[in-house]
């Protein structure tokens, strides 16, 4: 009986420990959330729509409008390009599913990065562009991908209405942004229809999301996880401190327990042996 | 004193229980059996990982290929890691010999909670199946190093899952056996048994259950978390997904420091019997070893960060654990003493546990000073991941608790399986083994001073000297080894049957016959206000 309960009482701690620390790390986006609510991260503003006056500057340098160019299905991308975190994972993913996906980015689709650090030039996205197209397999692609997958860089004010639009919470931390790995899909009106979450992406979702945008369809967010960037601080003291802290906690607590249930409970006397 | 002779009479080892053959042995709840259940599992995975460490040593015997490519000597250490750390060393003496003998020598029947600890082996079982299966199954051998340092552990495309799973479950392994030694150390002491009285090496199992307790959850945790990373990409150590490898590094030096004192203070204890029975000597500062021990076992939490000063870390912090290594060195230093001062005018009666436990006392000597280099920031940062390090970790590990553990079997074998083994056989296994284990190590010193690195395949020319006496050694170990083994399990079958006090020793596990009978004790017994463990006088 005794057996039971401390077998019992392991299992619990490895449940706990093993529920709790995964919290720690990522976030589940509360659609309720408002702009209020959330300091980093998502807010979904489905069936809304981009205002018009956000420039951006393309490849070649040139100040182009972020509405002129919305004429297909068309994914948000933002990130800065040189992020030390998720972002390019984020893209790496994104070269993954466009390579893998049966759909022609350019044709039936694009994908338009945009950095949200006004302090950036576009030398550096078109240097990451070519890496991320060199991550892909299929050389048609590749080609499609160069016209279908657009990088830009912006200025502050656009960024702000770009972001904000799109319910993109991102936060300055020194030299480097805390913020999320998402993708945001337009309708070719520029209606918002649905958020990706994550850095890994289905080819079927990533159709799904096309067709129904090509339609002005929105629908729900199926990744309802989202992975955050936090930049290692040790005065801040980020989440993962907090994870050997709770732990540390948690064994010691046990500890400290037995310990005094074994000298302060009367030794029971064996009868006979 | 009951000296009856119970080789053909009722033991532990021919009792009938409920179930027959083998699975009398795996579904046992008797601490004895579940030892030797232990002993056996060990002793096999022991073998597994001396044959990998040969093939390592081969492979260096000259410069380039010699029998094995990069990968597979990268793999072949990892496996030799694992296998030797977390299957034979961590579990070695307080799951064989603790189990065996503690009850005993607390004068109880059996642990706290016999099921327990069948589960325990169970789990051993399970956690050596699963690390095989990583190198049978799946893309290939783990090759990060018996450490799975992130970001290697989740950036490798070889087998890593079941391997470190197969760790976390060894872990769960450790800790059920430390709580049923604590319970039963705290509990089923019999009458007149305080802690005054205890056996030291029943007060280094109790020093070495705490830290089992304590410190092996956090390598669990960190192995999930490593699992978490790799399969849902959580960013916890990896610098892409914003977490810090670092972090990695302290999470498992946290257990893996202390880790080392779950392996050498049992040995310790070991030496701590077998050093006053064959000097017929009440045992030098009985209390200034029971406060060494756990001296060790609390300040061995506080200097893992002794494993990275190469890998960025405050000076203050280094300042700190460098000078916290060295306070730690100070009472294993005690001990030595302590040993040796038992010596002194004691009626020494040269025997083969006796030759176990001096050679013990001379290889963990340089072991434990060739620490104090690498305790030290300005040589450890010159001899860092060097031969030096290898050669200082085997002869803590291997000539520590390698030496204790041998001293043990030879001290106790009589006991556990009622027959005495050929001394003369014996002598000569322990000899060749000395030697070939001076000759395996000593010359990484030497090339870890000149630069050698650790965990190549390859090197420089000018290291082929010390290579080829060091490869010469491995084979000159390999042959004691065979001797000893071959004449241990020769006698267990066929030696002379042995008295329930072959060494004279005081001891509680002595009074009962050799075998001991399944239950230990006729009757229960009580120790008496002049009794101890070492009165000799």
């Amino acid at each position: 009986m005794k057996n039971q309960q401390l077998i019992k009482v392991l299992l619990l701690c490895v449940w706990v420990t093993c529920y709790v620390m995964p919290g720690f790390s990522q976030a589940v986006v509360n659609p309720a959330a408002t702009d209020d609510d959330v300091e980093i991260g998502i807010v979904e503003h489905l069936d809304a729509y981009l205002p018009d006056s956000i420039s951006l500057i393309n490849e070649a340098g040139e100040q182009v409008w972020l509405a002129d160019l919305i004429d297909k299905p068309t994914v948000l991308n933002f990130v800065y390009f040189r992020c030390p975190g998720i972002c390019s994972p984020l893209m790496e993913g994104v070269a993954d599913v466009m390579d893998r996906s049966d759909l022609i980015p350019g044709k039936d689709y694009q994908v338009l990065t945009i950095s949200f650090d006004p302090g950036e030039t576009i030398d550096l996205g078109v240097r990451k562009k070519n890496n991320y197209l060199n991550l892909m397999n299929n050389k048609e692609k590749v080609e499609e991908a160069k016209t279908g997958w657009k990088f830009f860089v912006s200025d502050s004010a656009s960024i702000v209405r770009a972001t904000n639009a799109t319910g993109f919470k991102y936060k300055k931390n020194g030299n480097e942004y805390l913020h999320a790995a998402s993708l945001t899909v337009l309708s070719p009106d520029g209606k918002i229809t649905r958020y990706l979450n994550g850095i890994t992406f289905l080819p079927f979702e990533w159709k799904m999301a096309m067709v129904e945008a090509s339609k002005g369809q929105s629908g729900p967010t199926i990744n309802k996880v989202l992975r955050f960037c936090f930049s290692y601080d040790p005065v801040g003291q980020t989440y993962v401190f907090n994870v050997t802290k709770i732990s540390a906690t948690i064994i010691l607590f046990f500890a400290v327990i037995l310990l005094l249930y074994l000298v302060l409970k009367p030794k029971r006397r064996l009868k006979s042996i | 004193m009951q000296t009856t002779n119970a080789v053909n009479g009722a033991n532990y080892l021919t009792y009938q229980g409920r179930y027959k053959g083998l699975f009398g042995w795996i579904f046992s709840t008797d601490h004895k059996r579940i030892g030797l259940l232990y002993l056996y599992s060990i002793a096999t995975m022991f073998a597994m990982g001396v044959m990998l460490g040969l093939a390592m040593k081969f492979e260096l015997l000259a410069p380039g290929k010699t029998i094995m490519d990069a990968q597979t000597y990268n793999a072949t250490f990892t496996v030799h890691g694992v296998i030797m750390i977390f299957m034979v060393v961590v579990p070695g003496l307080p799951a064989v010999f603790g189990n065996i003998l503690m009850p005993i020598m607390i004068g109880a029947k059996d642990v706290a909670f016999p099921k327990l600890n069948l589960l325990s082996w169970w789990l051993y079982v399970l956690g050596v199946v699963l690390v095989l299966a990583a190198l049978f199954f799946g893309p290939g051998s783990p090759d990060t190093g018996w450490t799975f340092y992130a970001p290697y552990s989740f950036k490798t495309g070889t087998n890593m899952l079941p391997a470190i799973f197969g760790a976390f479950v060894l872990g769960f392994s450790s800790i059920l056996t430390g709580l049923n030694f604590l319970v039963t150390i705290h509990r089923l002491r019999c009458p007149g048994m305080k802690w005054t009285k205890l056996p030291l090496f029943v007060w280094t199992l109790y020093g070495t259950a705490w830290i089992q307790l304590l410190a092996t959850p956090v390598v669990g945790i960190t192995l999930v978390l490593v699992a978490l990373e790799r399969v849902f990409g959580v960013g916890i150590f990896d610098p892409a997904l914003g977490g810090d490898p670092i972090l990695y590094q302290h999470l498992f030096w946290i257990y893996s420091h202390p880790a080392v004192y779950i392996m050498i203070l049992p040995a310790m204890g070991a030496i701590s019997e077998i050093i006053p029975t064959f000097s017929q000597k009440h045992i030098f500062g009985y209390k200034a070893i029971i406060a060494s021990t756990m001296a060790i076992a609390f300040v061995g939490y506080l200097v893992w960060g002794h494993h990275m000063y190469t890998a960025g870390m405050s000076g203050t912090a280094q300042y700190y654990f460098s000078l916290l290594t060295f306070i730690v060195a100070i009472p294993s230093a005690i001990k030595v003493f302590n040993w040796i001062s038992t010596m002194y005018k004691g009626s020494i009666n040269i025997q083969t546990p006796f030759y176990w436990a001096i050679s013990f006392i001379f290889v963990f000597m340089i072991g434990g000073l060739s620490g104090l280099v690498l305790g030290s920031l300005a040589t450890d940062v010159y001899v860092h991941d060097t031969a030096f390090v290898v050669a200082h970790f085997h002869y803590i590990v291997f000539g520590g608790t390698g030496f204790a553990f041998f001293a043990a079997m030879h001290y106790w074998f009589p006991k556990i399986f009622g027959r005495m083994y050929d001394k003369t056989w014996a002598n000569v296994g322990w000899l060749i083994f000395f030697i070939g284990f001076m000759a395996l190590y000593t010359p990484m010193f030497y090339l870890g001073m000149m630069g050698m690195p650790r965990r190549y395949y390859d090197y420089l020319e000018e290291f082929h000297g010390g290579n080829i006496l060091s490869t010469f050694g491995s084979w000159v170990l390999a042959t004691g080894l065979l001797i000893i083994v071959v004449n241990l399990i020769r006698s267990a079958r066929t030696g002379a049957p042995a008295d329930a006090n072959p060494w004279h020793s005081k001891t509680l596990e002595w009074t009962v016959p050799s075998p001991p009978p399944v239950l230990n004790f006729d009757k229960e017994p009580v120790i008496g206000e002049n009794e101890g463990p070492y009165n000799y006088d």
